[in-house]
């Protein structure tokens, strides 16, 4: 039988007390867990490996900048990470967030509880810049290697900085007509 | 060729341009550089409905060495650019260029800092297809317009193989 | 224009160089059989047991092969690869950073482009996702007419799949076949929408408009002649040996490692594991439908092939009870906030013409409230879809971001292929279904 997210919102509350924090999305009525970071990864394992709630399948790892939306429970901390897990025998869905501040974007890594998150966190790493301890991988994933700036922060424009003027790129060798040898002159 | 050498700016040399401008013209080989939806239909153009063989294109090997007309289809990202360029510097000469599609002619709806707005600033483009994606209908007519150009019936808009622009941006 | 002149040197064939390329690169002449970047697949004893000299290939982003833009770095022992690492990015277009400056409606016409061979999926998708932020529902005409379109173009993403596998292997009249019956569906789709491939049918509250009067019989029409393709599908790969020599065995997935590794859609439910979106958490009317849930067990490019077969089977089946469950009715819901009024209206009478407005101009539009969120997913063709918004009051979303399904089945891909040879990755790959669209957004 899949339990509502109230009802494993309050399990999780009983067993950890204010680590977790409630929250409810208006408008869509979204049930969501707010925790701190030290926290995240003990809380995510005891949501995989309990046998009520059995979260076996980590479904998204995204982050949330929140420079330009000012949330009472965010406090200071710009990104918020968010886990979206789902119950796969269950049937069950459920979000956690985790509040990461700007000056130090560094979160411990789930890629040992869930594979999935080895490329979810390269691409919050890619897009936000915060940094996923304990992941093996942290290349970027979808920029190139030495794009400057993380593209999804808010502060970031749309156009980019520039980059899509100037990108190093192939250069084909000139080579001199009429001649029979291949000239290198420099580009 | 080596026979404009022997022979000069003569008869024998424009009838021999003619035939091989009357044999480029009806076996384009093209080079599909496709990334995105227009690949799709780029793709459908190629197949039963639309038939590109009608006009000596469907030997599509995506061997730049073998081909001598380059679709691209698709947005360009500036991770991909670096590659379209090198295969378009792999292809051999006489090549010419259809930019198929609003994204790989001008950037189209995508505006962001990660794409290629336009092709046009690194490939010498000779035919450029609206559309996103366009039909079908669309890429034949622009196939057409490149025989047109192969031939020389359509003067070249300028635009000729020598005058690659200088990828100058950037290092290497 | 110019003569290919032949000589070396001259215009025409010039040498490549191989400097300038980035680090790590499987050409760079520096590159000895150690990659720079981190391998984590295969330990020091497999390595052992390989022996002899490496060679590193480039499977690149240009390749007859691969589907779209990827790039496979394969290091071989003769044929048999050692080990492999993937790079993708080359697609990657900014959709998510485009919603933040696009109203809700504005994007819609954005997420056609991901997964391009499904387009209504995604629209559909991104619908859902935002009428649950607002709380909405539509009406139930407009909710049968997306399980129908749904449906028809799940069935034209996955016979193209089954396609380019064909085509993959060789068997190039597969392909043509495929697009052949691609154009029939895109008949449908341009008579009800407007477009071939990129339609943007949905808004939010109900759909662009309402379909055709002759549509449910093309609906119908359609529904009857499409299994005989695939029968002529059927009979010309099942039993055929090396068809199914080159795919049985290959790209082997256990059940656990696809949980864990987040993989959905056909792919995990041919490995064994029943879960479909549709029926763990139904949306826009898919639990009034009876339909299976088709489940494999092999989880080799063999066992996904032939899953995508039986889906779409099943697929036949619901468009076919959705078309008698077709109500008459509105396809828009009835509220002025969200939904456009008709233009006639808006020319005629003043209250419409503020409604207009209100919903066009900065600063007015869909505005779900101030810090709401949603997470809510749909059964694309590759699996599970889903959309992730935030919101802060304005007509433009906070942050959109898309949960591809492709990407999750592309990252378990540079394992699965360890100890197979090039032939064989190439199966895998097609049997995967990446959409490049879709993976690098």
């Amino acid at each position: 039988m899949p339990l509502l997210p109230d009802e494993i919102l309050r399990r999780l509350s009983d067993r950890f007390g204010d680590k977790v924090r409630p929250g409810k999305s208006p408008g869509s009525g979204q049930v969501i867990a707010l925790v701190a970071r030290e926290h995240i990864r003990p809380i995510l394992a005891h949501l995989r490996d309990d046998p009520e709630l059995a979260f076996d399948f980590l479904v998204d790892v995204t982050a949330v900048d929140h420079l330009q939306l000012e949330l009472p429970e965010m406090e200071g901390h710009r990104f918020a990470v968010v886990y979206i897990l789902r119950s796969l025998r269950r049937n069950h869905i459920f979000e956690v967030k985790a509040r990461v501040p700007e000056d130090d974007p560094v979160i411990p890594s789930v890629q040992d509880l869930w594979k999935s998150a080895l490329w979810g966190e390269r691409e919050a790493h890619d897009m936000y810049g915060i940094e996923f301890e304990g992941n093996p991988d942290m290349r970027r994933l979808l920029m190139p290697e030495d794009y400057p700036g993380f593209p999804l922060r808010k502060d970031y424009p749309l156009r980019g900085r520039g980059e899509r003027d100037a990108f190093p790129q192939y250069r084909p060798p000139r080579i001199s007509a009429g001649s029979g040898e291949a000239k290198e002159t420099a580009p | 060729m080596g026979i404009e050498k022997i022979f000069g700016d003569s008869v024998i040399t424009t009838s021999v341009q003619a035939v091989v401008n009357w044999a480029r013209k009806n076996a384009l080989w093209p080079m599909p550089f496709g990334t995105a939806c227009c690949a799709i239909e780029m793709m459908a153009t190629l197949s039963g409905r639309y038939d590109m063989s009608r006009f000596g294109a469907e030997v599509i090997r995506f061997s730049p060495r073998q081909s001598d007309l380059m679709i691209v289809s698709g947005r360009i990202s500036i991770k991909m650019m670096s590659v379209l360029l090198k295969i378009w510097e792999q292809m051999p000469e006489p090549k010419w260029c259809i930019s198929m599609g609003a994204c790989a002619s001008s950037g189209g709806v995508f505006d962001t800092y990660t794409l290629v707005q336009g092709v046009d600033q690194f490939l010498p483009v000779h035919v450029y297809i609206p559309g996103c994606p366009p039909r079908p209908e669309s890429l034949l007519d622009a196939l057409l317009k490149i025989r047109e150009i192969v031939d020389g019936t359509v003067a070249n808009a300028g635009v000729s193989p020598e005058t690659v622009p200088e990828p100058v941006k950037g290092s290497t | 224009m110019s003569e290919a002149t032949g000589t070396k040197g001259e215009r025409g064939l010039s040498p490549i160089e191989f400097e300038d390329l980035r680090r790590g690169h499987a050409q760079d002449p520096s590159y000895r059989g150690e990659h720079p970047e981190p391998r984590f697949f295969v330990t020091d004893e497999e390595v052992d047991e390989f022996g002899g000299k490496r060679m590193a290939l480039n499977l690149g982003p240009q390749h007859p092969a691969t589907h779209g833009t990827l790039r496979v770095m394969l290091e071989l022992e003769g044929e048999k690869i050692a080990s492999a690492d993937t790079e993708i990015g080359y697609l990657h277009t900014g959709f998510e950073k485009s919603a933040e400056h696009m109203t809700y409606h504005q994007w819609i016409t954005l997420t056609d482009r991901m997964n391009y061979m499904s387009a209504i999926n995604n629209n559909v998708g991104y619908a859902i996702a935002v009428e649950e932020l607002l709380g909405i529902e539509v009406p139930r005409r407009a909710q049968v007419l997306r399980v129908i379109l749904c449906e028809i173009t799940r069935i034209a993403d996955h016979i193209l799949c089954l396609g380019l596998q064909g085509m993959d292997m060789g068997a190039f009249s597969l392909m043509l076949w495929a697009f052949e019956r691609r154009e029939r569906i895109y008949d449908i789709i341009e008579a009800v929408t407007g477009a071939r491939l990129t339609t943007s049918y949905t808004r939010i509250g109900g759909l662009f408009r309402d379909v055709p009067p002759d549509f449910p019989e093309m609906a119908r029409t359609f529904g009857r002649d499409f299994p005989r393709f695939l029968d002529e599908l059927e009979g010309m790969t099942i039993g055929n040996r090396i068809f199914e020599d080159r795919l049985r065995g290959t790209g082997r997935i256990s059940p656990e490692d696809a949980v864990s590794w987040g993989l959905t859609g056909p792919i995990l439910r041919a490995c064994g594991v029943a879960y479909d979106v549709r029926k763990a958490k139904p949306y826009s009317g898919y639990e009034r439908y009876d339909f299976d849930v088709p489940v494999r067990e092999e989880g080799d490019s063999w066992g996904r092939y032939l899953q995508r077969i039986a889906e779409v089977r099943q697929s036949l089946r619901i468009i076919e009870q959705a078309l008698g469950d077709l109500p008459d009715g509105p396809v828009n819901i009835d509220n002025k906030k969200i939904v456009l009024p008709e233009k006639g209206e808006v020319f005629d009478n003043i209250e419409s013409l503020i409604h207009h407005f209100k919903l066009i101009m900065f600063g007015h539009g869909i505005t779900p409230a101030r810090g709401g969120e949603v997470y809510s997913a749909t059964e694309a063709p590759n699996g599970e879809l889903g959309f992730y918004i935030v919101s802060d009051g304005d007509m433009v979303p906070y942050k959109v971001r898309v949960r591809p399904p492709s990407l999750y089945n592309y990252a378990i891909f540079p394992k699965l292929i360890i100890g197979a040879m090039i032939s064989d990755a190439v199966a895998v790959l097609s049997s995967l279904n990446i959409i490049a669209g879709e993976l690098d957004r």
